[in-house]
């Protein structure tokens, strides 16, 4: 399994990817920065802000796309330049081949995220936010895991994964999610959310209305990270190589 | 050491260490092989046929890269789909030549071998890269590697953990001739130890220097399979098509129809003779004579149809 981590991480920690997935976290920063400099002096400020921003901003934009970036380029990359059977042709089990795949993405994204929630939290909250950046750094590794097991299943599965991978963000986690209540139920979204207000719901009260319950949000973000690996082993057992 | 569809059964198979027993393998409605049949034994076994044969097709399936549509793929006794234990005792060489760019070549052997399970994987790397005759490169990245250099080190990573079973895909694309030679002496050694190698080509030159046997594919069946000579044979004696320039056509024209190995001779609009043989050996000796007993001038000479496809497909039809 090390092996292949350490080749995943070189592959997915190409130059102009990294740039391209630091840009996208710094943006969420740089805005929490700016408003805070702007509006710090308003009585409401507070309120709702450190929650609103990290849900619409990190949660609901930044996570998942630097996510699928990492996530479809780790089997997609291969099967797109006909590296694959380099792995698949060892005498390894296929789940040694996928774990290592999402780990590699995961520890990518996962400290690049979740530094720039816990800025976004000290930015905020200063020095009394702790608790908040404890919740604010377990959503999102949270978020991290589950997106990676769904876009490392994704890059298997199709050349064009990165465009269905955007579509299904936009359309079912944010369009969907936004207006069925329910539908929080079968969102990585909804779990991250979920998980966040569930330990701190002081800080991030103003989520509680679209949070669902904390073990509900962990017990199917954990699900979806076992179905979606299992599916992924399931493929790269089953797919003709290139 | 190879035959044909005639002889899967019985005491045929026992010893083959890849065993093709009625297999087809289709992609829709398209059919890239249509019921082949073969064994391989030790030693060095071609693939051949002209591209978009069904060679890759077939080695994919005896690697277990592809799936089998229908019939079934035995290498050393046990089906290759879905079965990485397997792989201890077989090395790929896919036909794809793409490499991790940013890994030395030393790097890409390692990481063959620790993939493959090797105990010492430094003692294994040093061998596998001496083999291939490629230490001064070995800490370059692949990236800046010629493509001869990169088929050697690809092979070097395919035999690291010096396997029973060798499935080489076009291996000698981007050698050059000294490389080859090496290759070739290599493949030699590693089949004189027992190894079984299957070596696919579009070249005949390239696979009759090397294989004790050939099997011959084409449009996903199997033409011919057995002796390379008796092949190469059979190609020789085929119909011909030579196209020939000079300055007096009709002179040399009288001349060639009177020759045993010339079927006709027709004159074209634009003054070039249209000569077909099926004895071209003969022909291009004897074209050569008589231009110069006649002092005619020969301008070009050059095969019509002389293209892989066209070869292949007359094996089939004999």
């Amino acid at each position: 399994m090390g092996a292949v981590l350490r080749l995943t991480l070189r592959q997915l920690g190409g130059r102009r990817r990294l740039a391209v997935v630091f840009f996208l976290a710094a943006v969420p920063v740089g805005l929490a920065i700016l408003l805070n400099a702007l509006l710090a002096q308003e009585a409401d400020f507070t309120d709702g802000f450190v929650g609103g921003i990290i849900d619409a901003t990190m949660i609901g934009i930044v996570l998942p796309i630097v996510v699928m970036t990492l996530g479809t380029a780790a089997f997609g990359n291969e099967v797109e330049d006909r590296t694959l059977n380099m792995l698949v042709l060892k005498p390894i089990s296929r789940l040694s081949i996928v774990l290592p795949k999402l780990m590699a993405s995961a520890m990518i994204a996962a400290p690049l995220l979740v530094g720039a929630t816990v800025v976004i939290v000290l930015v905020a909250l200063g020095d009394g936010g702790a608790r908040a950046v404890l919740a604010a750094a377990a959503a999102l590794l949270v978020g991290v895991m589950t997106y990676a097991a769904i876009f490392t299943w994704a890059g298997l599965l199709s050349p064009h994964a990165l465009g269905f991978a955007l579509v299904y963000v936009f359309l079912w986690e944010t369009l969907v999610n936004s207006f069925l209540p329910g539908a929080r139920y079968a969102s990585v979204r909804g779990y991250t959310v979920g998980v966040l207000h569930g330990l701190d719901d002081t800080t991030f009260a103003s989520l509680g209305e679209n949070a669902i319950d904390l073990s509900w949000a962990l017990a199917l973000a954990g699900l979806t990270i076992v179905v979606f690996t299992l599916l992924t082993v399931r493929r790269l057992k089953r797919m003709d190589v290139p | 050491m190879t035959s044909g569809n005639a002889a899967v059964s019985g005491a045929a198979v026992s010893g083959a260490t890849i065993e093709v027993n009625e297999v087809s393998k289709w992609y829709g409605s398209v059919v890239a092989v249509n019921e082949v049949s073969f064994q391989v034994r030790p030693g060095i076994t071609g693939l051949l046929g002209p591209n978009g044969a069904g060679k890759t097709t077939l080695l994919h399936m005896m690697a277990g890269l592809a799936k089998v549509s229908k019939g079934e793929v035995r290498v050393l006794g046990q089906r290759p789909r879905s079965n990485p234990s397997l792989y201890r005792h077989i090395g790929v060489m896919s036909e794809h030549e793409a490499v991790y760019e940013f890994l030395t070549g030393r790097g890409l052997v390692e990481l063959a071998a620790r993939l493959q399970g090797v105990e010492d994987v430094r003692t294994s790397t040093d061998w596998a890269i001496s083999t291939v005759n490629l230490e001064d490169a070995q800490h370059r990245p692949l990236g800046t590697y010629s493509r001869g250099m990169r088929q050697r080190m690809r092979l070097a990573a395919a035999m690291v953990h010096d396997p029973e079973v060798l499935i080489l895909d076009e291996p000698l694309n981007g050698t050059d001739p000294r490389q080859r030679i090496e290759f070739e002496d290599l493949m030699r050694s590693m089949a004189e130890r027992g190894r079984t190698i299957l070596i696919s080509s579009h070249i005949l030159e390239e696979v009759e220097k090397l294989a004790d046997t050939i099997l011959l594919i084409v449009s996903g069946k199997l033409a011919a399979s057995g002796d390379y000579r008796a092949i190469r044979e059979a190609l020789d004696d085929r119909p011909f098509t030579l196209r020939i320039v000079t300055d007096d056509p009709r002179a040399l024209a009288s001349a060639l129809v009177r020759l045993s190995s010339v079927d006709s001779v027709a004159v074209e609009t634009d003054g070039s003779l249209v000569v077909m043989s099926s004895n071209v050996a003969d022909l291009q000796r004897s074209v050569a004579a008589l231009a110069r007993d006649l002092s005619v001038r020969l301008y070009r000479v050059e095969p019509l149809d002389d293209s892989l496809e066209s070869v292949f497909s007359y094996v089939v039809e004999r």
